[in-house]
C-alpha cells in the first residue's frame, strides 16, 4: 500500500543537519548539543526532544527583536530526529567553519545553540522599518539552516566594482563583512513600485556574497500563524 | 516486470534490480530525422567537468569503461552499458540525452522510450512521445544520479537548442570557468572533499547475489590508462543482450561494441578531430587537450584515484570511530541506520555521558549511536562558501540567462543598448549602473486599471549591468522570438526586450472577471519572459482545444480565440459562483500551441 511512498522515507543520518527533499530540514539532535529553531517550524520529531520557547538566553540577546514581543526562537534539546519546515520554503543548510553569515530574521530556520550569534539592526535602514529589517549574525563552527522562497541565488559582490543593490524583501543572507547601507529609490522620477516598498534598496559593497530569493514575499508565515 | 516511469518519477535502482551492470536502451525516432544519443557524466555540481565522461558517437566509452556506447540493437536506437560500481566517485549523475542532428523538432518524434535492462530482463522503462514536446531540438531523457545510492529519474525535459545547448547546459562554459578553478584545490584542503562517505563505502550497492554480472576486469582501473585506443577494443565483454519482446526493428542483435557509429552526418564538421569548442575527446594520450580543459585534465586522475587509495581519505575527524555510515543499504555489520536501533541510546545506564555525542558506552566501538552524528563537514566541504556553492549564479555571455527555474538575469549593455521593460517590483537584485525608469503601461494600464482595479506597471531598465528578476517565486520561461508572434496574458508578462513590438488585445466575454481578458501580443526579434505559477502545460491547438480563461498563459498568435461559455466546468460548484464560467476555445492551423498554468487565479494578491 505504501509502495509509492516508500521513496520518501528518511535517509540514514550522515550529518547533524540535512535536507529531506528541498523543503524540509532534518536535524539529528543529541543531548548537550542544543538547537535554536524558529517557533512553529517543527513539523515532526522522533525521539525525546523538549522545546522551550523563548528561553532566557535568547530573550537576553534578542531583547528587542522586531516588535519586542519576544524572540521567535525556541530551544530544542534532547536526542532524536527533528524535522523542520516553513510553509514549503526551500531550506538551505550551511556548515559554518569559523566563518560568519548574516541572515534576515524571517529567513532563519534553525542553528546550533553553541554558535555565537547576535541580533542587529541593519544600519541605515532603520527609517524604512516596515517589517523590521533585523538580522541575525551567526558565527563559529556549526550548522545553520536558512529558508528561501524558491531556490536562492548567490551573487558575488566582489566581482564588480559597483555596489550591489538588493530588494530588501528578496534578501536572504549576506556576508557580514560587506558594507550595507540603505538606498532610497534612485532618481526622483524613477518611482519604482510606487507605494509597494520597492523604492528602497540595500546597497552592498566590499568582498563577499549576497543570497537572494526569487520572491519578494517576505511575509513571516511562522509568525503570522501566531 | 518492467516498472513504468512517468516523467519526473524517481526511484532507487536497487528497488527494481539488484544488478549494477545495466543495459540502457533508448528508442527515439522520427521520419527523416537522425538523433545523437549521448550520455553526460556530471559531477556534483551537474557540470561536465571532465569531458572524458561525455559518451557519444565520437567517444564510445569512459576511461574506466563504466559507461560504454553499444550502438543500435534489439530495437533500441542506441544503447549503453553502465556499470554502476565502476563509476568514479566524482561522477554523480549520468544524464542520457537525445538531440536532433539536422532539421526537425521533438514534436515530430514517434513514441519512444528509455529503458533499463538488467540480466536480460527489462526492469524500468520511461516512455515518451512527440506530443509531450514542441519545438525542442534536444531532450534529456533520463538520469542515473547518486543520492546516497544510485537512482533513476525519468526526466523528459526538452531543450530548444541542439547538442550544443545541452553541452552548454552541462558546463560548456567550462573553458571560461577556468579562472574559477582555484576552488578545486581549496576543496582539497577542506576536510571533506571527494565525499568520503562514498569513498569509504563504495560498494554497499546491490549485492550481486544471484545476478553475477558478466565477468569483467575487476577493480576499476585506477587511472585512465595512457595508451588506449580511442576505438574500444573488442575485448570488451558482450553486451547483456536484452531479450526484447518486440520484433527487432533496427538491426539484429549484433555485438559490436567496437564499431563507432557511422561517421555522423554533420554538425560537427570533422568528427575525427573534435572541435575545440566542445572538446569532447577520445582519451587518446597524443591528442592535446584544448586549452580550456587543461586544468582539469591533470586533476581528474587524482580525483579518480583518491578513493581507491588504501589510506583513509583526507578526512580528519575528531571522532575516528564514527566514520559516516555508508549510504543506502549497508551490510548488516555496518552501523545500523536509525530505526532498527535501541531508541536513541536511551537504554538506562548505557547512554554515553551527555555532552559526548557519538561515543556511546556499550554499543561497541564501530557503531555510532543512532544519532551520533559525525561533526564532519558535509560533502563538498565546510563553510558558507561551500554550502552555497550549489546556488552560485551561472556564468554567461548571453543577454538573458536563467539562473534557476524562478530567477532570471538580464545583462544590460552587452548586445547593443536595448533597454528592458520589466514588471515593476520584479527586480530582486542588480549590479552595475542601471537606471530604472517608470514606464506606465499606457496601453494596458489604463484599460486594465479601469476594468479591474489592477494596473500593470512596467519599469524601464537602462544602462550597463546585471539585473536579476523574479516574481512571487513563479516559474519563469524566456521565450525567444525571431520574427514570430505570441500572445501572452498581461498578468503573466514578467519582462521583455524593448525591441519587441507589442500591442494590447482585449478579449471581451461576459463572465470574465473584470469584463475582459487582456493579452499582450509580442512580435519581432527579442526575448520575452513569461511567468507561470507551477509547471505549465503546452498543448497543441486542435479543433477542440479549450482553456480556462484564468489559467491560460500564452498562445501562438496565429491561433484564433473564441470565447465560449458553453462548457460548464467544476468552477460552478463553488458557492457564490454565478455559473458563468468562461472558457476560451482556440482554433488554428497545426503547429500552433497554447500554454496553460496549473493555477487559476491570476494576478498578484496585492
Amino acid at each position: 500500500m505504501n509502495q509509492p511512498l516508500a521513496g520518501f522515507a528518511p535517509a540514514p543520518v550522515t550529518a547533524r543537519m540535512e535536507n529531506h527533499g528541498d523543503h524540509m530540514l532534518k536535524v539529528a539532535l543529541q543531548t548537550g548539543n542544543d538547537l535554536f529553531a524558529r517557533v512553529g517550524s517543527m513539523v515532526a520529531y522522533e525521539g525525546f526532544i523538549q522545546y522551550e520557547p523563548n528561553p532566557p538566553a535568547v530573550r537576553q540577546i534578542a531583547r528587542d527583536w522586531a516588535t519586542g514581543e519576544g524572540a521567535p526562537l525556541m530551544k530544542c534539546s534532547g536526542d532524536g530526529l527533528l524535522y523542520l519546515a516553513d510553509y514549503g520554503a526551500d531550506v538551505v543548510v550551511i556548515n559554518l567553519d569559523e566563518d560568519a553569515i548574516s541572515v534576515n530574521a524571517t529567513n532563519l530556520l534553525a542553528f546550533d545553540a553553541h554558535l555565537t550569534w547576535g541580533v542587529e539592526r541593519v544600519k541605515g535602514l532603520a527609517k524604512f522599518a516596515g517589517q523590521g529589517m533585523w538580522n541575525t549574525r551567526i558565527s563559529g563552527q556549526g550548522w545553520v539552516a536558512l529558508t528561501s522562497r524558491g531556490k536562492p541565488i548567490v551573487v558575488d559582490c566582489g566581482s564588480g566594482e559597483d555596489e550591489t543593490y538588493v530588494d530588501p524583501d528578496a534578501l536572504v543572507a549576506w556576508s557580514p563583512d560587506l558594507k550595507v547601507k540603505g538606498k532610497r529609490s534612485f532618481t526622483a522620477q524613477s518611482l519604482i513600485g510606487r507605494g509597494s516598498g520597492e523604492a528602497y534598496q540595500m546597497a552592498f559593497s566590499g568582498r563577499g556574497i549576497v543570497v537572494v530569493q526569487p520572491s519578494e514575499d517576505s511575509t513571516d508565515r511562522l509568525r503570522v500563524r501566531g | 516486470m518492467a516498472r513504468e516511469f512517468q516523467r519526473g518519477h524517481k526511484a532507487r535502482i536497487s528497488d527494481f534490480t539488484a544488478g549494477t551492470d545495466l543495459y540502457v536502451g533508448v528508442r527515439i525516432s522520427a521520419p527523416e530525422v537522425t538523433f545523437d544519443i549521448s550520455c553526460f557524466g556530471l559531477d556534483a555540481d551537474e557540470q561536465l567537468s571532465d569531458d572524458r565522461y561525455f559518451v557519444f558517437f565520437n567517444q564510445p566509452k569512459t576511461p574506466e569503461e563504466a559507461v560504454q556506447l553499444l550502438g543500435p540493437q534489439a530495437g533500441d536506437t542506441e544503447s549503453f552499458r553502465v556499470t554502476l560500481d565502476r563509476i568514479p566517485p566524482k561522477i554523480h549523475k549520468l544524464s542520457f540525452t537525445a538531440s536532433i542532428d539536422g532539421a526537425g523538432q521533438m514534436s515530430q518524434i514517434a513514441p519512444g522510450y528509455i529503458r533499463v535492462v538488467a540480466g536480460g530482463q527489462e526492469v524500468a522503462r520511461y516512455s515518451f512521445e512527440g506530443t509531450e514536446f514542441s519545438t525542442e531540438r534536444a531532450v534529456m531523457l533520463g538520469d542515473f544520479y547518486l543520492k546516497d545510492v544510485w537512482r533513476f529519474a525519468a526526466v523528459g525535459q526538452g531543450f530548444d537548442g541542439g547538442l550544443d545547448a545541452l553541452l552548454r547546459n552541462f558546463g560548456g562554459e567550462v573553458a571560461e570557468e577556468e579562472p574559477a578553478a582555484p576552488p578545486q584545490p581549496e576543496t582539497g584542503a577542506v576536510p571533506g572533499f571527494a565525499p568520503p562517505a562514498e569513498a569509504a563505502a563504495p560498494p554497499p550497492f546491490a549485492p550481486p547475489a544471484a545476478q553475477a554480472a558478466p565477468a569483467m576486469p575487476s577493480a576499476p582501473a585506477p587511472a585512465p590508462e595512457p595508451a588506449r585506443d580511442p576505438a574500444p577494443s573488442s575485448e570488451a565483454p558482450p553486451p547483456p543482450a536484452p531479450a526484447h519482446p518486440r520484433p527487432t526493428v533496427a538491426a539484429p542483435l549484433h555485438t559490436s561494441p567496437g564499431t563507432v557509429p557511422p561517421p555522423a552526418p554533420a554538425p560537427y564538421g570533422q568528427p575525427p578531430t573534435p572541435p575545440p569548442g566542445h572538446g569532447h575527446q577520445p582519451p587518446a594520450p597524443s591528442a592535446p587537450l584544448p586549452p580550456g580543459y587543461q586544468p582539469y585534465a591533470p586533476q581528474a586522475p587524482q580525483a579518480a584515484q583518491a578513493p581507491q587509495a588504501p589510506t583513509p581519505p583526507p578526512f580528519h575527524d575528531p571522532q575516528p570511530p564514527t566514520t559516516p555510515p555508508g549510504h543506502g543499504q549497508q551490510p548488516p555489520a555496518a552501523p545500523p541506520g536509525h530505526g532498527q536501533q535501541p531508541p536513541y541510546g536511551q537504554v538506562p545506564g548505557q547512554a554515553g555521558p551527555p555532552g559526548v555525542p557519538g561515543v556511546p558506552g556499550v554499543l561497541g566501538a564501530g557503531a555510532p549511536s543512532p544519532y551520533g552524528v559525525p561533526q564532519g563537514a558535509p560533502q563538498g566541504g565546510a563553510g558558507v562558501t561551500a554550502a552555497l556553492r550549489a546556488f552560485r549564479e551561472t556564468p554567461t555571455g548571453q543577454r538573458w540567462t536563467q539562473q534557476n527555474a524562478k530567477l532570471i538575469r538580464v545583462d544590460l549593455g552587452v548586445a547593443g543598448d536595448q533597454p528592458v521593460l520589466a514588471r515593476q517590483g520584479s527586480m530582486v537584485l542588480y549590479q552595475g549602473k542601471v537606471d530604472f525608469g517608470y514606464k506606465g503601461a499606457g496601453f494596458a494600464g489604463r484599460l486594465v486599471g479601469n476594468a479591474t482595479g489592477q494596473e500593470m506597471q512596467l519599469m524601464r531598465c537602462t544602462g550597463r549591468g546585471q539585473v536579476f528578476l523574479a516574481d512571487e517565486a513563479a516559474m519563469l520561461h524566456p521565450i525567444e522570438l525571431q520574427g514570430d508572434a505570441i500572445c501572452v496574458s498581461a498578468e503573466n508578462v514578467l519582462a521583455f526586450d524593448e525591441s519587441l513590438q507589442y500591442e494590447v488585445r482585449r478579449i471581451d466575454g461576459h463572465g470574465i472577471p473584470g469584463g475582459a481578458l487582456f493579452t499582450m501580443q509580442f512580435q519581432g526579434t527579442g526575448t520575452i519572459v513569461v511567468k507561470t505559477h507551477g509547471t505549465p502545460v503546452v498543448l497543441p491547438v486542435t479543433p477542440t482545444t479549450f482553456a480556462d480563461c484564468n489559467a491560460v498563459v500564452a498562445w501562438s498568435a496565429a491561433s484564433q480565440v473564441i470565447v465560449s461559455s458553453q462548457v460548464r466546468m467544476r468552477r460552478n460548484a463553488y458557492p457564490g459562483d454565478t455559473g458563468e464560467s468562461v472558457n476560451l476555445q482556440f482554433r488554428g492551423a497545426p503547429g500552433n500551441f497554447i500554454v496553460v498554468q496549473p493555477y487559476e487565479v491570476q494576478g498578484s494578491p496585492s
